[in-house]
């Protein structure tokens, strides 16, 4: 601090204390006033703030959520803004300091909250996990479900999952269907053609496609390959399994049509069939009949510009798209001929654990496997009375003339579709109390925060001993759980929608604009996050690797995508980035592309993204009557920037831009399905940048630097957002010093990633409950 | 107000009582009505569906210049002139309730929750989702009775984005227009080959009868179960808990009643079956797409499956981009087209888009002959958005068409309302001619005039 700082503050100290004023207006409320109040008063309201109404410490900490983003834009430097008068440095830290004991104090002796877990539905993903795990079925019954809600940015929220009849029905349907797999009838598979053909655009390269086909019996089956495209000679390989089964020449030829079959006898159970494309010089035949077919579509092209000149350009690119370059189009197996009878499934030995051969079971069969399936599937020991009713439904299939193993189909739909199965019930003791979870509320609270499943027997066991809630073995299990590889789910779960990754899925480059952009190409990108965020989970890596991890996962697709030399093959590895332009997920591709409109980038979308999912500070929404100020997605002239300086220009947007812009620019030099540039529009791109704090940067290396020098903004983000999916919640105040201790744990722990799971892990919401009446508001 | 008999077709009123006299429309009617239509022919039932279109329209090219009967379709209308005596364009009509109210941004999520409820949604990211219950599902309590599905709920577009959706509402908002109860939403279903499944069955089930009643039988008893294990589990909960089971016991509830009809149609040997083939999955192709949704919703109401439906072109603020017909950029982004010309253009290109699958669906509607007429004739289609511009956001002037139903209101023609007339009045003259009289929807302020020469 400097001299006059310091005298600056202790006559203010001796003036306020003279005056007889509350600590609150010594240490705030004067500084509002001087810096403050001329914007944020009962009359202006400026960005929905009035700060001249707080006189004393208690009015302040009602409103402590208001005062936390003060705290959090002084800090910053964002406020006050540009150009009006500040504070000192010191004066703010003192200011900032003294709220922030105050914060200190209530927490001190807030009474402890956990909060409530409403009765939560489990969402498609949630219910598919728990069927494979249950009863090892063979399939995705939750495609057929209705898309689930999301709040707080997750969609595995409690009290947001409804039910809706129809979701009823699928509930209904989807259990018949699992039912029927999982104990069949002995009767012999149908032949049926199965086919894989994935959606495919003009410019995708497929020159292999492979697919795990799942195969009912051991049987004779035809593998076909179909391929599309004629004007190139290739060689084409069928693989079952890895092993050639077939190889034949695809021949340039107008008429004839490019199937490619072998048949084979092949066992039961999971084979990947797979087509392989090699390129062949073309015989003098080819080559005349290749001539003869360019010399036929240049006629009609000439025939058809006669007619419609004006058209040229859509008549040459409907040509294009006529005739693609050589594609492998679809994967097909028809079959089961001559089957043999197909093994029982592993979800029949799972249900009929009696132990008898079948059709030998006993009517007293029904009640053990039962009893023993709700147990699993209810996630909780059963009691007598809900294993009686599932018996009484399997007596009175039975009645109705189906055989034990069909009526024993009935008893495991209703398991299926009871509330049981389809929520996660937390019961309170004692409604009025804070308590621990019960050891199975914690195993379940574990499985679906990690595996987005249920729980499994090593946990149900340490349930039934009452011994995962001991801090050892609670700790061990989930080193135990990240290790397996059911753990993806929360790569592809909680990282998905964090980083927005799900959206890869379903945006859309403009094709004339980024011809590059395929399908090969997109399922690259994700795949480098998904096994950059896999690496920082099982390496347990600094979570600050997410700003700048100076290493990511490549193809070589990929690889020459980004400009980075020495990659060959389809196979990922582990790429150094140093000396790179990239760094961290922010330039991966993923990212970069879904944060960009079809047609261009959008350094607002990039920069709102960096605050919402990086520095934890979204900003507000535009306020109303004021439109969007990028012209989102709409034809721009200039530079992308230059345009949104222009719009910025507006007083009323200038606040928030100045806050998200800044932040977008310094990706400039990523085009809008991430490709390094460094022009747009033919001018040169600017990549720098000012923070409303007058921090300067040039380019996104210097932007990630700054970013990854504010550590714990962004481990406060990445825990808060965690603590939410953990919890299938949003947050309330009572979590503050939750989420405050991981932090300041990860700080003191290098911010290694198992210490954000097992600080969440050990927190009071995720340990404790409460029941649902006694709302601390 | 005397509501008149217009919830059937005035011909078969003649026909059936001698005269039309304006008679109050009374349940304890209904079986006189039916026995009077057996003689000559079995009376068609009233349908109702909404179709809505996100983002807004360029209304430049939408409203037509002159009112009443002569009127000349702009730009957007235009695929209708086929079956132009058959809409009625309903200018100046307002969703009160999509405006801010002091909730600020948010109008997209506004606009699609509260269009067919005329109620300002709670404005919340998460656990407290609250609007009002839809106009279609306030017919489907009671007119859905009569059939195996109360309501059937489509659309183009999935619901599953990460992220939020719009200014902090929840994506609930945007991907649902059709409300159960007002915390409720019902999921459009966007996969072809899951409706026809929902309504004819999947192969599995057979074509055995009497293994159907057993089957639907053995549903009831499963079904009970579960009524059963609800009730027992809500005992000791609190009443958030409660509210969340309560949501499961009423939809099991519903598909108790779904599978009662089933096994009593199997016994009378009546189950509806389909004139088309099972549909493969979703079409690449938009139109397609949209297209094969339309020929399954008329299917439901051919057969009587369903009488209630609603329809989601896509959902509200959709970023998808049409490049079949040359606009590759997203459709949200380029609704705040800034009034530049070239960009409205691109708007009223996709408006047209969205409006010539529309008119597929009325001329199939009235190709298909039902009862007396068609089954355009019997069925009042609403196809409409709760934005107006989507540059400005307004929810003033909406662009809303009101089509079919020639039985029940006088179609062909283009009226204007008074400034600010709630949406939602129209809803209640149709909820009127589905035999399901309300007093109050939403925000409204009475029954829509001038749609009916008998009013």
């Amino acid at each position: 601090m400097t001299m006059a700082g310091k005298r600056l503050l202790i006559g203010f100290g001796i003036a306020a204390l003279a005056s007889g004023q509350t600590a609150f207006e010594q240490n705030v409320g004067a500084i509002v006033q001087r810096n403050c109040s001329m914007c944020h008063n009962d009359k202006l309201k400026t960005g929905g703030l009035v700060l001249t109404k707080y006189h004393d410490t208690a009015a302040m900490l009602q409103d402590r959520a208001v005062w936390e983003k003060v705290v959090a834009r002084l800090r910053a430097g964002e406020m006050p803004p540009k150009g009006m008068p500040r504070p000192t440095p010191e004066q703010i830290a003192s200011m900032t300091g003294w709220i922030e004991a105050q914060f200190a104090e209530q927490d001190k002796s807030a009474k402890l909250d956990p909060g409530h877990l409403t009765a939560h539905r489990l969402n498609r993903v949630e219910y598919d996990n728990t069927v494979r795990d249950l009863l090892a079925v063979r399939f995705k019954p939750a495609n057929d479900f209705p898309a689930d809600d999301s709040g707080y940015g997750f969609d595995n929220i409690g009290d947001v999952l409804s039910v809706s009849p129809i979701l009823t029905e699928k509930y209904l349907a989807a259990a018949k269907k699992i039912a029927a797999e999982a104990i069949p009838m002995g009767s012999l598979p149908k032949p049926t053609r199965t086919r894989y053909s994935p959606e495919h655009q003009f410019n995708d390269e497929q020159l292999s496609l492979e697919h795990a086909f799942d195969l009912p019996a051991e049987a004779d089956y035809n593998f076909r390959a179909s391929v599309s495209g004629r004007k190139e000679a290739f060689v084409i390989r069928l693989e079952l399994d890895g092993e050639a089964i077939e190889t034949a020449n695809v021949i340039i030829d107008p008429n004839k049509p490019r199937q490619y079959e072998a048949q084979l006898h092949v066992p039961y159970g999971e084979h990947v069939f797979k087509a392989i494309l090699t390129s062949r010089d073309p015989t003098p035949e080819e080559v005349a009949a290749a001539q003869r077919m360019a010399a036929k579509e240049q006629a009609q092209i000439e025939k058809q510009l006669a007619a419609h000149p004006e058209d040229a350009a859509e008549i040459r690119k409907q040509h294009t798209l006529a005739s693609p370059p050589t594609y492998i189009d679809a994967l097909e197996i028809q079959g089961p001929f001559h089957p043999l009878p197909p093994p029982l499934p592993e979800s029949y030995r799972r249900i009929f654990v009696c132990g008898h051969a079948p059709g030998h079971h006993t009517n007293e069969c029904a009640r053990l496997d039962l009893a023993h399936l709700a147990k699993l599937a209810y996630r909780r020991p059963v009691t007598d009375a809900e294993v009686s009713k599932l018996t009484k439904l399997v007596a009175m299939a039975q009645a109705s003339g189906l055989s034990f193993e069909q009526a024993m189909r009935i008893g495991v739909e209703a398991i299926l579709v009871s509330p049981n199965f389809l929520y996660r019930i937390e019961r309170d003791p004692d409604p009025t109390t804070v308590h621990p979870v019960s050891d199975y509320e914690l195993a379940s609270r574990l499985s679906y925060f990690l595996w987005s499943s249920m729980p499994d027997e090593e946990l149900l066991r340490l349930a039934d001993e009452h011994r995962l809630c001991e801090p050892d073995v609670l700790r061990a299990q989930v080193r135990r759980m990240l290790q397996n590889p059911k753990s993806d789910a929360l790569v592809d779960n909680f990282f998905g929608q964090w980083l927005e990754l799900r959206n890869l899925d379903s945006v859309s480059p403009d094709p004339d604009q980024f011809p590059e952009f395929n399908n090969q190409l997109r399922s690259a990108m994700r795949t480098e996050t998904r096994m950059f965020v896999s690496s920082i989970i099982h390496d347990d890596r600094s979570i600050l690797d997410f700003i700048d991890g100076k290493y990511t996962f490549l193809n070589e697709k990929l690889a020459k995508f980004y400009g980075i030399p020495g990659v060959k093959g389809d196979q990922f590895r582990r790429v150094e980035l140093t000396g790179t332009q990239r760094s961290g997920v922010l330039t991966q591709g993923s990212v970069l592309t879904v944060t960009s409109y079809p047609t261009r980038t959008s350094p607002v979308l990039r920069g709102k993204w960096i605050l919402e999912n990086v520095l934890n500070a979204p900003p507000p929404p535009p306020p109303p009557g004021v439109g969007s100020i990028d012209a989102q997605g709409g034809v721009v002239h200039g530079t992308m920037r230059q345009q949104m300086e222009k719009h910025r220009a507006n007083p009323m947007c200038a606040g928030c831009h100045s806050r998200m812009d800044p932040l977008g620019f310094a990706l400039e030099n990523y085009n809008a399905i991430g490709k390094w540039r460094t022009e747009d529009a033919s001018l040169p791109i600017d990549a720098s940048g000012v923070l409303p704090n007058g921090r300067k940067f040039n380019g996104s290396a210097e932007l990630k630097e700054i970013l990854a020098g504010d550590r714990d903004a962004f481990a406060e983000c990445l825990t808060e957002k965690m603590m939410i999916y953990a919890l299938g919640r949003g947050l309330e105040p009572y979590d503050r010093p939750a989420t405050k201790k991981i932090v300041a744990d990860l700080a003191v722990n290098d911010y290694k990633f198992s210490n954000l799971i097992l600080g969440i892990v050990d927190s009071v919401p995720f340990q404790m409950g409460r029941g649902d009446g006694g709302e601390s508001k | 107000m005397i509501v008149t008999g217009k919830h059937i077709s005035r011909r078969t009123l003649l026909r059936g009582l001698g005269a039309a006299v304006a008679l109050p429309v009374l349940d304890a009617m209904a079986p006189a009505l039916s026995k009077a239509a057996d003689v000559t022919k079995k009376v068609s039932p009233n349908r109702m569906a909404f179709v809505y279109v996100p983002n807004g329209i360029d209304m430049r090219n939408w409203t037509p210049e002159a009112l009443g009967r002569t009127f000349t379709l702009p730009k957007i209308l235009q695929p209708l002139a086929p079956v132009q005596d058959d809409i009625l364009v309903l200018t100046g009509l307002m969703d009160h309730n999509a405006m801010a109210l002091g909730d600020g941004p948010g109008d997209h999520a506004r606009a699609s929750a509260s269009f067919l409820t005329g109620v300002h949604p709670k404005k919340t990211a998460g656990s407290d989702i609250s609007v009002g219950i839809s106009v279609d599902q306030v017919a489907a309590q009671k007119a859905g009775k009569a059939t195996r599905f109360a309501s059937l709920e489509l659309g183009c577009e999935d619901g599953h984005l990460a992220g939020n959706c719009d200014s902090g509402y929840s994506c609930a908002y945007v991907n649902s227009i059709s409300w159960r109860t007002p915390t409720v939403p019902n999921p459009p279903e966007v996969n072809p080959r899951a409706v026809f499944e929902r309504l004819f069955g999947s192969d599995e089930d057979g074509a055995n009868p009497a293994a159907r009643i057993r089957n639907a039988r053995l549903d009831q008893s499963i079904l009970d179960a579960v009524s059963d294990d609800t009730r027992r589990l809500e005992a000791g909960l609190g009443a958030t808990d409660r509210r969340k089971l309560d949501e499961y016991l009423t939809a099991v509830r519903e598909v108790e009643r779904q599978v009662q009809m089933v096994e009593k149609q199997a016994a009378e040997n009546s189950l509806a079956t389909p004139n088309m083939a099972k549909p493969d999955g979703i079409p690449l192709d938009y139109a397609e797409h949209a297209q094969l949704m339309f020929n399954l919703m008329t299917l439901a109401f051919q057969t009587d499956l369903t009488r209630i439906s609603t329809f989601m072109m896509a959902r509200e603020g959709s970023t998808r981009p049409y490049r079949e017909i040359g606009v590759p950029e997203g459709h949200h982004g380029l609704s705040h087209h800034r009034n530049d010309p070239a960009l409205m253009d691109k708007i009223a290109q996709i408006n047209t888009y969205h409006m010539e699958q529309f008119a597929y669906f009325l001329r199939k509607l009235k190709n298909t002959p039902d009862g007396d007429g068609s089954l355009l004739d019997h069925t009042m289609l609403v196809y409409g958005s709760g934005i107006s511009d989507g540059n400005r956001h307004n929810h003033d002037d909406l662009p809303v068409l009101f089509a079919g139903g020639s039985r029940m209101f006088r179609t062909g023609r283009h009226l204007r309302f008074t400034e600010s007339t709630p949406v939602a009045n129209l809803y209640l003259s149709m909820l009127d001619a589905m035999g399901v009289e309300t007093a109050q929807l939403g925000d409204s302020q009475g029954r829509l005039n001038y749609l009916s020469d008998l009013t």
